[in-house]
């Protein structure tokens, strides 16, 4: 094998060949490497938004639990310190119930809509730096600090608003409406509606909330938590588990400390299969890659039949003729990569940001991750080797006067 | 003896086979010019196959510079044909994408010299074939007479021993023809190159030293 001959004649082969055919294999080399990208990215985004809409809505990114046989979180004074530690943005501590929620519309006793739902309490200064609830409403406004007998529900309780459960809603009430509130203690109250969200998190959007004081009043506790979801650093994001033990030397020992992750069970097994379809699509991207350099050097080699005949005759061994092609074909590929990722990056990328899809699960950009840039140069370049080598064997196989004169 | 020949056969396998060789023997001394002549169907492009290493024979022996070259793998046959042998074909032979140089100094890099000697040695056979104008010329740049010139100083750059050529002039007009046979004869007569030629044309006896004569497939003297 003669690597400098081989990259000569692939050279001259490029440069002096048919420019129209050139100009259509790299754009066919293109187009096949944004679709690789596109997909996977697509479903990388289609990911990231149910996990953003699980992180602003619901979780943050870490959430502690009372301890096993506890019912509150009952250490004021390490809740307090946890935003103290570098890298955490802030924290909020609620009350969580399970209430009963009705709605008599005409305040007769007739036709009442009731349904179970949880209510959490906030505060709301804690609160609006960890959860994006409060840029959610849809209708009237948040909490204040010192609001007692207002409420926020989500789409989903209020009903009228859009929701997927309509039919377990209250039916349709507004800001201004009063709503009754049975909690788990057999304490009711009656609250006004002061405003009305919708996220994209349909679990959220079957929430309603009031202030702590207002909990803590109808509970009859003082200072406790059901939950405490804690927001760190967007740089610091996957760091989690650093955080937890951090967390943990406040003297939140025992409780229970989980990452976003391990709580998103539906939506890990919904990211679980998109992953799965992108790694299907990608594949089968690849190989339509790897058929289509397939195509191109298979054409050019029963074009250039005869020529391989001459190169043979005159000496030239397989293997450099093989490699001549098989370097084509890389070079093909890798100027598909690299117009390929300057399309996804300049061009793409830059629109979905804009123009992000919307998804019943969020607003859907593109995700698009070195590694999945990797995966594709890796697959694009190793689908180009193949389809590349096999035609150029085989074309090289053949005697020398089949090719030169049948 | 250069090139020594015995009982060569070439029968090609199909529906009827063909006998296109049937026993030839001969030889050839270093130095000589020879023409091979005869019909059509003769048997003269076939033999020149097994001489140039480009097809494989059905029996018999052949013995290129005291090598016997009949047993070769594939690999010792192309390693052969770019050190030892040159091969024009009747037209077309050039690569469309390649200058007159850079066909020329193919060979060469082939066998591993360096870029400067390798430009060098190409220019030098290229003037020497009459065409150190047309070095950087394309194929389809050049006549045809060109262009068969430019696939002699390729045949010629790695210093074979033996030439074979199979009716280069056949593609040709006349004033061409001459400029190529003129061209073998000078470097049979200067370098003492060792031609083998294929040709159809009776008047090209008189510029080579010996003919062989092939009738279906034997060596016959000339007329019978
Ligand atoms: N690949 C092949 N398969 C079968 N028969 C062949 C093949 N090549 C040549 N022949 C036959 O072998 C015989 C000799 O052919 P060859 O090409 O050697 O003749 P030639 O003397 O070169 O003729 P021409 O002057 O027309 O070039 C012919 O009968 C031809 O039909
Ligand atoms: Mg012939």
């Amino acid at each position: 094998m003669n690597i400098k001959a081989s990259f000569f004649l692939a050279r001259t082969t490029i440069l002096r060949g048919n420019k129209g055919t050139l100009i259509m294999t790299i754009l066919i080399m293109t187009l096949a490497y944004v679709n690789l990208i596109f997909i996977s990215s697509v479903f990388g985004g289609i990911v990231e938004a149910i996990n953003e809409q699980s992180i602003k809505n619901l979780y943050s990114n870490i959430v502690i639990a009372p301890a096993d046989d506890e019912v509150y979180i009952e250490n004021k004074y390490a809740m307090d310190s946890i935003d103290t530690i570098p890298g955490i943005v802030a924290s909020s501590a609620h009350y969580i119930n399970n209430t009963l929620i009705s709605y008599d519309a005409n305040n007769d006793g007739n036709d009442v809509q009731r349904g179970k739902w949880i209510v959490k309490s906030v505060d709301v200064e804690d609160e609006i730096r960890v959860t994006q609830i409060s840029d959610s409403m849809i209708e009237g406004e948040y909490l204040d600090s010192n609001d007692r007998d207002k409420i926020v529900i989500g789409k989903e309780i209020a009903g009228g608003h859009g929701g997927d459960l309509d039919y377990l809603s209250l039916g349709g009430v507004y800001v201004g409406d009063e709503i009754d509130i049975k909690f788990s203690n057999g304490i009711r109250r009656t609250y006004t509606i002061k405003g009305i969200f919708s996220t994209k998190n349909s679990q959220a959007d079957q929430m309603a909330f009031v202030t702590t004081k207002e909990m803590e009043s109808v509970l009859g506790v003082y200072n406790l938590a059901s939950e405490v979801i804690v927001k760190i650093n967007d740089d610091e994001l996957g760091q989690e588990e650093k955080y937890i033990k951090q967390i943990r030397q406040t003297g939140l020992v025992d409780e229970d400390i989980k990452t976003w992750k391990q709580l998103t069970g539906f939506t890990s097994s919904a990211s679980k299969s998109f992953t799965m379809i992108s790694i299907i699509l990608g594949a089968i991207g690849t190989v339509v890659a790897g058929v289509t350099i397939f195509i191109i050097i298979f054409v050019s080699i029963v074009n250039k039949r005869k020529q391989i005949g001459i190169l043979k005759a005159i000496g030239m061994k397989e293997s450099t003729i093989i490699l001549s092609f098989v370097m084509q074909a890389i070079f093909y590929a890798v100027i598909g990569i690299i117009f390929g990722v300057s399309i996804i990056l300049f061009l793409i990328r830059p629109f979905f940001i804009n123009n992000p899809l919307d998804f019943p699960v969020g607003w859907v950009s593109l995700k698009i991750t070195f590694n999945i840039i990797r995966i594709s140069n890796i697959s694009l370049v190793i689908a180009a080797l193949i389809g590349g080598f096999i035609p150029a064997f085989r074309g090289t196989k053949e005697s020398i006067l089949d090719t030169i004169w049948g | 003896m250069i090139i020594e020949v015995k009982k060569l056969k070439k029968t090609y396998e199909g529906r009827v086979p063909t006998h296109a060789l049937k026993e030839v023997s001969f030889g050839v001394k270093e130095g000589e010019f020879v023409a091979l002549m005869g019909r059509s169907g003769s048997g003269k492009s076939t033999l020149l196959h097994q001489l140039g290493l480009l097809d494989a024979p059905t029996s018999g022996e052949i013995i290129i510079d005291g090598t016997n070259v009949i047993d070769f793998t594939e690999k010792q046959k192309t390693e052969f044909r770019l050190k030892k042998l040159g091969y024009v074909f009747q037209a077309y032979a050039l690569l469309p994408e390649l200058s007159a140089l850079e066909s020329v100094y193919l060979p060469l890099m082939l066998t591993g010299v360096s870029k400067a000697e390798y430009i060098k040695t190409a220019t030098e056979m290229l003037e020497k074939v009459g065409l150190g104008e047309r070095i950087h010329h394309l194929p389809k740049e050049m006549s045809g007479g060109e262009q068969q010139r430019v696939a002699i100083a390729r045949a010629l750059v790695n210093k074979p021993a033996i030439l074979f050529a199979d009716e280069p002039t056949a593609n040709l007009d006349s004033e061409s023809s001459e400029t190529i046979l003129k061209l073998f004869k000078k470097l049979n007569k200067d370098i003492g190159q060792t031609i083998i030629m294929v040709t159809h044309e009776p008047d090209d006896k008189k510029h080579v030293n010996r003919v062989i004569w092939l009738k279906d497939g034997v060596i016959r003297p000339e007329g019978t």
